[in-house]
């Protein structure tokens, strides 16, 4: 058990993450924290989800495990396995398992991505029962009362298939994120890029022109995450048309003329 | 080639009867003389034109003679190509007239020359006009650049400059100022008609009538010449919108710079012109030098034109459309002492013309149309309960509103404008806030959908009236529409038919016939009788045999044994691991098992042929396949959906709707297979191309386009032999292209050789007796998906 706390002493976070919060977020996650309700983040990609992480972690002193979802974690994935080493079978705790036992935050990112059978086994842990059985050892564990699990998932990609079940959906106290408002975009660009308010203000115009794009040819528009990647490659030096071909233009489609397209806001901008 | 010959050839191309001698009299001799190489293009040119029109092709043989002067013969195809899509666009007069031009028109484009057209220019235009919008307005041609509000006319093709780029810029510009006219509130003009700034003008051009608010019409209508008073107008709005350019989008006014002096280059010389005419072009080259820097300077112009003009007061962040009013009032009075008449010089070309006349019309159809959408969704929206409560709209940071014993009670106001908004809207703001709505003390923030709508509303009248909330409140509940509330939910829409347009594809001139055929989606009416009973019966053996089959298929999960790493631990593996270890043999790290899943992942799309050619046997056949195709896809869960096709000419291509990829099977899909009835013919470009669309946008990993005919496409019109065989060749290419595996099946007698060549070598199955069908689909469905 030492070995586990040893890794999930890896995941603690000691610098504080920048985040400017947008609303209320982080009272309502710090109250659903108290209260040992799991929590559901929605919001397109890049819009400050994970970093949101990031930072209640840091602000409640929890260690932070991340799983990033995908279509081929199975349940032992996430619970653990017995492995065979020096010809025995050892049982070795998935990293859900061992955020339990060690009161840390489990966040499942992008948890759509992931098998409807393997989203079942947050079941018990999301609901008042707070219990994490493991079928193979015959354990039931029982959450701490700091541990506490987050999901995130994108509404934004409208398939049937990449839904949430209701009664996942269900258990969560869920907050919806969205790409901050200007100000605040421009403000968060600038920090984290370090550029000057004005060309963060530009980037962020722009990524208004490309989100209002959203139903005209592209899936999403730029997310402030782009932005920033943007900001960063201009104050390295590279010359912003360049830098927004690079990271905004060029990430966002492969069609001819939306390119074109995007390329020509960006240079009216710019 | 004798004369003789030259005139049997023509008739055997065209046939006689459309053809009366005289028509083509003319043209055999030039015909005749022509080398043998350079007839037979023409011959195969003409058999392109002939079937499109009659008139076209005399028109082509007219200008014919002209046309080999300046073309080479490998040309003639694309001349000809291009005067066919002008045909299809604007119609037999555009397309003579470009015939005639043909050096201007076409021959100069193939040596390269710098124009740009607006058909070249409009893929990478119309998308950064929606991003700059933030709502869709449509870009289209005209003689002049200007705007009605709904829709920017831009010339057809701009050759102002020596390169391509350049000339983009120019229509990227004139899109961008059109639009900013639009956003700056150059159409919202309304002017009080008793206020101070229409004292200047003299008391007989003012209205008689008591008129509260003057708008754009009204007030270019107070000048005595209009035309110069529009003119005047626009200048100022553009000294204002291009100021407005420089501060909001930098880069584009930076690029633009280096041509204002070339663009100065072109403008008639002052000398040549005199009065309001020559003091009106002084102003346009001001203009034109002052979009370089967004300076317009004392040393550009006569100093008392300048004095006159104030240009601060335009290029201020707060300058509204009224002070253009006051420049124009101004201007005039300057230029009414002056008693030669304006006759205008060109305008300038980025800034177009002004016609408030079409923006008018088109502002009040728009406005009628955004108001039964806005009002259809925020009543759909708009919880029942509140449908009494007073609403009042207000952005997020403003003070609650006082909803008692004001007259406005209902009043909206959009994002970041203050209610008086109207007199003076400051300009638009980009990244203007979202809008909540207040119903009584709750906040409501207006859905997603809503915002596009409200922007353009917002952005058309410079507030939301207080009628179009009141009607939705009264409206809310009862105008909820079952599903969704987006605005694209018409309730007064006849369901089941909806036209969409296609290309077609015509390989005697190697393009696209554009928007050629209509295809319709029609209802089939279910029909009940025996005939599902009956054929369940019929087949019951090999229906029983067939579930078992393709049960089989069904996510075929099996565990995995000796891998790397896995779920559980591989016991077998475990054992001999310990077996070779004690033996001192090398031992394995594949000691786990994982369970591995098959998901299959496919959509599928099956067109029946319901054209008459496939009344009795065929038919039947077809339908008792489909039945048993559906009872053993329903053991499987794939999604399918099930269409049938027919249709009489171009204009009426129909698709029968029988099942939709979602939905399930049941007594109403087995009815329709029921109804399945032999119709008219068969065109079968229209459904492929429809249906390619359908299984482009899922999100399937393998889309399956299967086809059930009897034989050869065939239409009522021209659509038969080679062409329509191309056609359906075409489509089914165009299908490959987007990810999609077309399939044809097909119930004929003798294989042809032209099928192999329509559907391509192994996309295909010929079935040559008929009842041997039913028992075969399922088993090539199990063959494509496995």
């Amino acid at each position: 058990m030492t070995k586990t706390s040893e890794k999930i002493a890896e995941h603690r976070i000691t610098e504080e993450p920048f985040y400017l919060p947008q609303c209320n977020e982080l009272q309502i996650a710090e109250a659903a924290y108290r209260n040992g309700l799991p929590i559901l983040l929605k919001g397109p990609t890049g819009c400050g989800k994970t970093r949101f992480m990031h930072y209640l972690a840091w602000n409640l002193a929890r260690p932070l495990v991340t799983i990033s979802c995908h279509d081929d974690l199975s349940t032992s994935d996430l619970v653990g396995r017995y492995l065979i080493k020096n010809g025995e079978a050892i049982w070795t705790d998935g990293p859900l398992t061992a955020a339990v036992r060690a009161g840390a935050i489990c966040y499942l990112d992008e948890i759509v991505e992931a098998r409807k059978d393997t989203t079942v086994v947050i079941h018990p842990l999301a609901d008042d029962r707070r219990e994490l059985p493991i079928e193979k050892t015959g354990e039931l564990l029982t959450a701490p009362p700091e541990f506490m699990l987050a999901i995130s998932y994108n509404p934004g990609y409208q398939s049937v298939l990449k839904d949430l079940k209701q009664s996942t959906r269900q258990r969560f106290v869920a907050m919806e994120f969205t790409y901050p408002p200007p100000d605040l975009e421009a403000k968060i660009i600038g920090k984290e890029a370090g550029i000057d308010q004005p060309t963060a203000h530009s980037l962020v115009k722009l990524a208004k022109m490309t989100r209002s794009l959203k139903d005209a040819g592209l899936q999403e528009g730029a997310s402030t995450r782009l932005l920033i990647h943007a900001g960063k490659l201009i104050a390295s030096g590279i010359q912003p048309r360049v830098a927004c071909r690079a990271t905004i233009t060029e990430t966002l489609t492969d069609d001819h003329e939306l390119l074109a397209a995007i390329d020509e806001m960006a240079s009216s901008i710019l | 080639m004798t004369r003789d010959a030259v005139k049997n050839r023509l008739h055997r191309l065209i046939g006689h009867d459309s053809l009366h001698f005289w028509d083509i009299e003319d043209h055999i001799d030039l015909l005749a003389a022509l080398p043998e190489e350079t007839r037979e293009e023409v011959f195969r040119q003409i058999m392109a034109i002939w079937p499109v029109s009659y008139a076209l092709c005399f028109a082509f043989l007219n200008q014919l003679a002209k046309g080999l002067n300046c073309l080479q013969i490998d040309q003639l195809a694309a001349w000809v190509n291009a005067t066919l899509d002008v045909y299809e666009n604007s119609g037999l007069q555009a397309a003579s007239r470009f015939l005639a031009e043909v050096e201007n028109n076409f021959a100069c484009k193939l040596r390269g020359t710098p124009g740009l057209t607006l058909e070249e220019a409009r893929g990478r235009l119309q998308p950064y006009l929606t991003g700059l919008a933030g709502y869709e307005i449509a870009i289209s041609t005209g003689v002049a650049a200007y705007t009605d509000t709904t829709t920017i006319f831009l010339a057809p093709e701009i050759s102002t400059f020596d390169a391509k780029e350049q000339n983009f810029l120019l229509y990227k510009l004139t899109t961008t100022i059109q639009w900013a006219f639009i956003a700056n509130g150059l159409f919202r003009l309304s002017i009080p008609s008793d206020g101070p700034l229409l004292a200047p003008l003299p008391s007989k051009s003012k209205p008689g009538r008591a008129v509260e608010n003057l708008r754009l019409l009204d007030f270019c209508a107070l000048f005595p010449q209009p035309k110069l008073a529009r003119d005047v107008l626009l200048l100022a709005e553009t000294v204002r919108a291009t100021a407005f350019l420089h501060r909001e989008l930098p880069g584009l006014m930076r690029d633009f710079a280096p041509l204002c002096e070339q663009l100065n280059q072109l403008r008639p010389a002052l000398s040549s012109l005199s009065g309001p005419d020559q003091f009106v072009e002084q102003l346009k080259q001001w203009v034109i030098s002052g979009t370089r820097n967004g300076n317009w300077s004392r040393k550009e112009v006569d100093p008392g034109i300048f004095d006159l003009c104030h240009p601060a007061s335009l290029t201020d962040p707060a300058a509204s459309v009224r002070n253009s009013a006051a420049f124009t009032i101004a201007i005039y009075g300057e230029l009414g002492r002056s008693h030669l008449d304006y006759r205008g010089t060109p305008p300038i070309p980025y800034a177009g013309v002004l016609k408030p006349r079409q923006a008018e019309q088109a502002g009040k159809k728009r406005r009628e149309e955004s108001k039964k959408l806005f009002i259809q969704a925020l009543a759909a929206y708009l919880p029942e309960s509140k449908s009494e409560v007073q609403k009042t709209l207000i952005p997020p940071a403003a003070q609650p509103p006082a909803r008692q014993g004001e007259q406005e009670q209902t009043a909206v106001i959009p994002p970041g404008r203050k209610k008086e908004s109207t007199d003076s809207p400051p300009p638009p703001d980009l990244l203007s806030p979202q809008t909540f709505i207040t119903l009584d003390d709750e906040e409501l923030q207006l859905p997603e959908s809503l915002q596009p709508l409200l922007r353009e509303i917002a952005n058309d009248l410079g507030h939301i009236p207080p009628e179009y909330i009141s009607s939705a409140s009264q409206r809310a509940g009862h105008g909820r529409i079952k599903g969704s509330a987006g605005p694209s939910d018409e309730a007064e829409t006849p369901t089941g038919t909806s036209a969409i347009c296609y290309d077609e594809w015509d390989f005697r001139r190697s393009g696209f016939r554009k928007n050629w055929c209509t295809l319709l989606e029609k209802e089939l009416q279910p029909a009940t009788g025996t005939f599902i009973a009956d054929t369940m019966h019929k087949y019951r053996g090999q229906l029983r045999r067939l579930r078992r089959q393709f049960e089989m298929m069904r996510s075929q999960q099996c565990f995995v044994k000796r891998q790397r790493d896995g779920d559980d631990i591989d016991l077998d593996a475990v054992i001999e691991t310990h077996a070779d270890l004690a033996a001192g043999l090398p031992v394995s790290e594949r000691l786990y098992i994982r369970l591995l899943r098959d998901r299959r992942n496919i959509n599928t799309i099956f067109l029946v042929d319901m054209s008459s050619s496939t009344e009795g046997w065929v038919l039947t056949a077809i339908k008792e396949s489909l039945v048993l195709l559906c009872e053993s896809l329903s053991m499987l869960g794939d999604q399918y959906a099930i269409y049938g096709f027919s249709g009489m000419k171009r204009s009426r291509s129909e698709l029968y709707h029988i099942k939709h990829l979602d939905e399930p099977y049941n007594d109403t899909v087995r009815n329709r297979i029921t109804a399945i009835n032999p119709m008219d013919y068969t065109r079968m470009g229209p459904p492929i191309r429809h249906a390619s669309n359908l299984l482009a946008n899922r999100d399937a990993t393998t889309k399956l386009l299967i086809t059930l005919s009897d034989g050869k496409p065939e239409d009522y019109d021209d659509y038969k032999g080679d062409y329509a065989i191309e056609d359906t060749r075409h489509a089914l290419i165009e299908a490959k292209n987007r990810g999609i595996h077309p399939f044809c099946i097909t119930i004929d007698r003798h294989a042809h050789d032209y099928i192999a060549h329509m559907y391509g070598e192994v996309n295909y199955i010929v079935i040559d007796k008929v009842e041997k069908l039913p028992g075969r689909i399922p088993q090539i469905y199990r063959n494509l998906t496995a």
